[in-house]
């Protein structure tokens, strides 16, 4: 009996790593492989509903066409003008940094085939993006629901990742009620993303908003900040930003309360003043979890549609629409096949950037 | 006796007394139809609409036995979760209350019951009582009814009725005069809170109702020989009706009362505009039934009483479709004008209606059919139309006979009779326009109008661009999904005999229509 | 006045400084805050005052009045609120908890260990899985469809999966696990609908806490990991030669010192749990409906319905904030000084 225990137990050890991670993984492959085989399909075919039913037609790559070179061109990826002087030295001095990278990884001592190709690849695409950006947004003509969405996600992190920390920092300080300030800051996270749209949409009304006196103070009353495509897109990405920042508060507000105080205190002794331990202790302990952080939060910004749809349904024109948007217009409309394309589109494009994400954070932690 | 005996006859006795008893107790109800039965509908979150229902549902399950089960969704998604549970198999859904405007996209696939042979036998529901319209055009496809009416949709114009008095200005008859009229008010203090008002305000929000407008000014131009004319496309080669002079004049007009109107309409949907017009904010509105009943409730109006409707403007002018030009409105050209103009009122989405899942269970089906006739007759039907929280709107022609109902519900006799006079303009028109049935009407309508319209108005595309990837667009998506389906499609909803020489479409029932020919041999 | 400036210690700012970051404090509260007073307003506020212009106090600007709590609470929507509530009050802590566990294990198992899928493997193992749910698509009972594909399986384990040597590492498998939330919940609702439709799981909170799990499983091995990676591994290491076996390690030495980011991480499942729409609208039904749905129901074709909206959202974040409030203090750093120390 005993030795049947030990034996048990001895083979529960020896598998305990399937035992931690296998249930896990089970769960979301049962629900990861099938829409993600039906949406690739999908993409490559057209919906129609006939007498009797509904049925799929192949047509290839008939939509991913009609998104990138055909009737969706100018919606999805924008009206593109010839590059301005500033646009054609942006893309200039991109182009030639991405080629000093290549120059140095042909010289550093892993250089393989196989790592150039991939190099040339990613920069290929990256370029491609780039170039579109440039010649809708630096050059005067109108961003397609691609660039609208890349404008929306590096805006966006940007500002609550600095917010979120600054905040979390300003926390920790030993003050009274800071209980208090905690609970507060979490707050626009907890409520649900359509519920925060319409909120958006009733402080943003200027006839019978809350802020009805200040533009009436400013004169701004005959103008309305949706009928210009820069104001929309301000609306919509205040409104991420106040939903979002808690997210990146409450995880850095975690990390910083993890923080070993041993490195801090000896610090002390050793004399540094508080900008050197944030900077030389601080900072890099809350480092591993600000890539994940960022990772994430990069992925679901990706993913925005509520705050443009209710705000504005995506207008003026398409000022504001992102991919996702587009996608789920589509897919109201039973195009099936095109909101499946764009959905696709919107896996590589984020597969790519959070590739190279992972690459440049990893190189620069193993570099330093 | 015999105990054995005894037992036998007194077990004997009792059954006889179980199964007899009908027999035995003659005065007692006969055992309810449908009892047991359990109906799911679905419609979307109230109180409009669901709330009639689910008041209801239990006086129907006195009546009859069955259960009636409203499940609601929210409104914007009603569409999509109709159609994966009919698509997908799913059926756990009977009944639904939906807008006919999607019904194609049901009937194709088969799976919306046709409901010709329950409604020929229900004479409770009272079927020729409902306005021509709604029950040749709006309820039928391709010659089969599908739905049963509960609500009449359409636009209408309202106005200030005391400001336009006080000024001795007409109502509008023309867009032309709409436009005139906005000018002159815009900018004006018309409730007395010293802030200035607007001239017009109209729902031009993309993504919301904003599409649905421009129809309202487009029609007039576009139809002018009775509802099976049709608005939308050539009936003979599927081509777009949009590369004429009609259209331009209509979308020149609808940009132009954004002048006169708030500076955000163009991110307004219809909830902003209604609340600004029931506010006092703006002389003149274009809307469905709503604000009729939203005016008169001290709870949300400031205008109790101040309000006019009137049947939509209409154009003096036409499009001659051989020319693409605009030319005069004459005897010939415009056969059914009034006063020389020519009205197309669009009843845009159809008026919310009842269909059957064809999929049910025959006992189920019967009676969800009973309960929307319950709905729809005119002893429950008179009643919430009056009442603003129904959302239900006039559509049979007794609900104009007696303006009782009407007062009970609030509305002042003045109101009451201009509302209801608007209404019955509106219906008796033979020249009413019904909403584009064919096959993926979405992607034409809400995809590929509604985004160019918001470019227009934006200024991001000039009118001749948007004509023409209006044109372009629609041709594109007929060509995907086959020029001859689509075809025959659009001429089944209109009831046009197809090439093949049949008549598609047909009056159900032989009783002439109070309102003479409407272009088909009804 | 020089005192005014100086600090007490690392952590203790001085006067000065206290002001300033009361202010700035201050200052996002009311960024914070005032949006949810204005829906606190709205809600006690009838249509015409909603529409007449903003009135910003109770009482003075206009008159308050309780029409929308009782419609929503005692009125017509009371059913749909209360089943609704109760959906959402079952639903997502039960996911949020399940999800914990589970992340929170795949978390530590890919810190701690090596694994090595073998691409054959995981190859073999996607396609019989993909041969399945087909066969389950097309109506084949799913007992018969998952025996018939693990069969499969294992036979194509020992020939082709010894064939290929080529594996990968844990980073891919991290990396294939976050990437399972890029694609849009609006690309995969139906495909999800048709799977649970043919399990005969429609309008259950099974499937929506079984969607919830495995759509939020990704973030919380990710958020996981990185706070497991702070604690120093000496820790593990003394137990582990002490005798203790990976399970007690795990649960007894490594779990408690990793509470802060276990409370952080709850805290966001349960409310992307608690908030989520799309998938809720189509797997729910008659009996299951959560309340975003009911919030967005709130615009219908009259437009959005301000007043019974604001009652709503609020009704959904109070038992949020209740938790946020109870669960605050444990990512306070009180409970660790003492753990790292000893």
């Amino acid at each position: 009996m005993h030795s049947r225990l030990q034996r048990l137990s001895s083979t529960m050890e020896r598998i305990a790593g399937h035992v931690f991670i296998w249930p896990a993984v089970l769960i979301v492959l049962f629900l990861a492989i099938f829409p993600l085989i039906i949406s690739l399909y999908l993409s490559l075919s057209r919906f129609q509903f006939v007498p009797g039913g509904f049925q799929f037609t192949f047509v290839g790559l008939a939509n991913y066409n009609k998104l990138l070179f055909g009737s969706e061109r100018n919606h999805f990826l924008g009206q593109m003008m010839g590059p301005s002087l500033a646009g054609a030295l942006v893309f200039g001095a991109v182009l030639v940094f991405m080629a000093w990278r290549l120059v140095r990884y042909g010289q550093s001592g892993r250089f393989s085939a196989g790592g150039l190709f991939q190099r040339l690849v990613v920069d290929a695409i990256f370029g491609l993006l780039l170039w579109v950006v440039v010649r809708t947004l630096l050059s005067g003509g109108f961003p397609g629901t691609l660039v609208v969405t890349l404008v929306y996600v590096f805006v966006d992190i940007a500002v609550q990742y600095c917010l979120g920390l600054a905040l979390a920092l300003l926390v920790t300080q030993r003050l009274a009620g800071r209980r208090f300030f905690r609970v507060v800051f979490l707050l626009p996270m907890m409520i649900t993303p359509v519920g925060v749209a319409y909120i958006f949409r009733m402080l943003t009304d200027t006839t019978k908003g809350p802020f009805y006196p200040i533009w009436s103070l400013l004169g701004l009353l005959n103008f309305s900040w949706v009928n210009i495509p820069w104001g929309a897109r301000a609306a919509v990405m205040i409104g991420d930003i106040w939903q979002w920042t808690p997210f990146m508060f409450i995880v850095l507000l975690a990390a910083l309360e993890g923080q070993s105080m041993e490195l801090i205190e000896a610090a002390l002794v050793d004399g540094a003043n508080r900008w050197q331990t944030f900077w030389r202790i601080t900072l890099p302990q809350v480092m591993p979890v600000t890539t994940t952080l960022i990772l994430i939060r990069m992925i679901e910004a990706f993913k925005i549609v509520d705050l443009p749809n209710v705000l504005t349904s995506g207008g003026p024109g398409t000022a504001t629409e992102s991919m996702t948007l587009q996608a789920y217009i589509a897919w109201r409309t039973l195009d099936l096949g095109g909101s499946a394309a764009i959905a696709y589109l919107l896996l590589f494009l984020v597969t790519l950037i959070a590739v190279m994400y992972i690459n440049v954070v990893r190189r620069r932690v193993a570099e330093a | 006796m015999n105990p054995r005996l005894l037992a036998v006859v007194a077990s004997l006795a009792i059954l006889s007394m179980l199964v007899g008893q009908p027999v035995v107790h003659a005065g007692s109800p006969p055992p309810q139809q449908f009892q047991g039965v359990t109906v799911n509908l679905l419609t979307f979150t109230g109180p409009q609409i669901a709330e009639p229902l689910q008041r209801r549902a239990p006086d129907f399950e006195k009546l009859t036995g069955a259960k009636i089960n409203v499940v609601i969704v929210p409104f914007s998604d009603l569409y999509t979760k109709i159609l994966t549970d009919m698509a997908t198999g799913t059926n756990s859904y009977q009944a639904f209350v939906f807008a006919p405007q999607w019904m194609v996209d049901y009937i194709t696939p088969g799976y919306l019951e046709q409901l010709d042979d329950r409604i020929k036998a229900d004479t409770a529901i009272q079927w020729d009582d409902i306005a021509p319209f709604f029950r040749n055009f709006s309820a039928v496809y391709n010659g089969h009814i599908y739905t049963v009416p509960l609500d009449g949709d359409f636009h209408m114009v309202y106005y200030r009725r005391d400001i336009l008095e006080k000024d001795g200005v007409k109502p509008p008859e023309t867009w032309d005069d709409y436009l005139a009229i906005a000018q002159k008010y815009q900018g004006k203090d018309l409730n007395g809170d010293g802030k200035p008002d607007y001239g017009s305000c109209i729902s031009k929000k993309r993504g919301a109702q904003g599409w649905q407008f421009v129809w309202s000014f487009v029609t007039p131009f576009l139809q002018t020989q009775g509802t099976a004319q049709g608005a939308f496309f050539d009936t003979t080669t599927m081509t777009p009706l949009v590369d004429n002079d009609g259209w331009r004049k209509a979308m020149e007009i609808f940009k132009q009362t954004s002048q006169y109107g708030p500076p955000e309409e163009m991110n307004m949907d219809v909830g902003d505009t209604r609340s600004l017009f029931v506010t006092g904010r703006c002389a003149l509105s274009l809307d469905w039934g709503d604000i009729g009943s939203l005016a008169i409730d001290p709870a949300t109006s400031k205008v109790i009483d101040k309000v006019g409707s009137i049947l939509t403007p209409g154009s003096k002018e036409v499009v001659d479709f051989k020319t693409k030009k605009l030319v005069p409105c004459d005897a010939t050209t415009c056969p059914n004008a009034i006063n020389g103009v020519n009205h197309a009122p669009y009843a845009c989405f159809g008026g919310w209606s009842g269909g059957i899942n064809a999929a049910a269970d025959p006992k189920v089906k019967d009676a969800a059919y009973a309960f929307l006739s319950y709905m729809a007759q005119p002893a429950q039907s008179s009643v919430d139309v009056t009442l603003g929280k129904t959302g239900f709107n006039p559509y049979r022609t007794s609900m104009f006979k007696n303006i009782d109902p009407w007062l009970k519900g609030g509305f002042s006799e003045a109101a009451a009779k201009d509302y209801l006079g608007a209404i019955e303009a509106s219906l008796n028109s033979p020249n009413m326009v019904l909403d584009l049935r064919i096959p993926q009407n979405q992607r034409y309508l809400q995809v590929v109008l509604d985004t160019l319209m918001s470019q227009y108005l934006a200024g991001e595309i000039t009118l001749d661009a948007f004509q023409k990837q209006l044109y372009d667009g629609w041709e594109e998506i007929t060509n995907e999904l086959g020029r001859d389906t689509q075809l025959a499609a659009y001429r089944g909803s209109l009831g046009v005999a197809t090439k093949r020489g049949n008549l598609i479409n047909r009056t159900v029932f032989s009783a002439p229509s109070p309102f003479g020919r409407r272009g088909l041999g009804g | 006045m020089s005192t005014l400036f100086q600090r007490k210690s690392l952590f203790t700012p001085s006067v000065a400084e206290r002001t300033l970051i009361y202010l700035a404090l201050g200052g996002w509260s009311i960024v914070v805050l005032f949006p949810l007073y204005w829906l606190l307003i709205t809600s006690l506020k009838l249509p015409i005052d909603v529409f007449n212009g903003p009135y910003y106090l109770p009482g003075i600007d206009f008159k308050p009045s309780l029409d929308a709590w009782q419609y929503v609470l005692v009125g017509d929507l009371a059913n749909d609120t209360l089943r609704n509530y109760v959906s959402t009050v079952i639903v997502a802590p039960t996911s949020a908890g399940l999800a914990l566990l589970l992340g929170m294990s795949a978390a530590y198992g890919l810190l701690r260990f090596q694994y090595r899928p073998r691409l054959g493997g995981i190859l073999s193992f996607i396609g019989c899985l993909v041969l399945a749910i087909f066969a389950i698509t097309l109506g084949v009972p799913w007992e018969i469809a998952v025996a018939a594909a693990v069969v499969l399986f294992i036979i194509l384990l020992q020939t082709i999966g010894r064939r290929f040597q080529r594996s990968l590492a844990n980073r891919d498998i991290a990396f294939w696990l976050i990437s399972q939330r890029i694609l849009p919940p609006v690309a995969v609702v139906i495909p999800i609908y048709v799977l649970f439709q043919r399990l005969g799981l429609l309008d259950t909170y099974l499937a929506l806490i079984i969607s919830y799990l495995a759509t939020n499983l990704p973030i919380v091995v990710w958020l996981m990991r990185d706070y497991f990676q702070s604690i120093p591994l000496e820790l593990e290491e003394c137990a582990s030669i002490d005798g203790a076996s990976r399970y007690r390690i795990f649960w007894s030495i490594v779990l408690p010192l990793a509470v802060p980011g276990l409370v952080a991480t709850f805290l966001f499942v349960l409310v992307f749990a608690w908030n989520e729409y799309l998938l809720a609208l189509f797997l729910s039904g008659a009996k299951s409906q959560t309340m975003p749905l009911t919030v967005a129901a709130q615009n219908s074709t009259r437009g959005p319905e301000w007043w019974y909206m604001s009652v709503l959202i609020l009704l959904m974040i109070i038992p949020v904030i209740a938790m946020a409030i109870v669960l605050e203090r444990y990512i306070a750093r009180g409970l660790l000084v003492g753990a790292i120390k000893g």
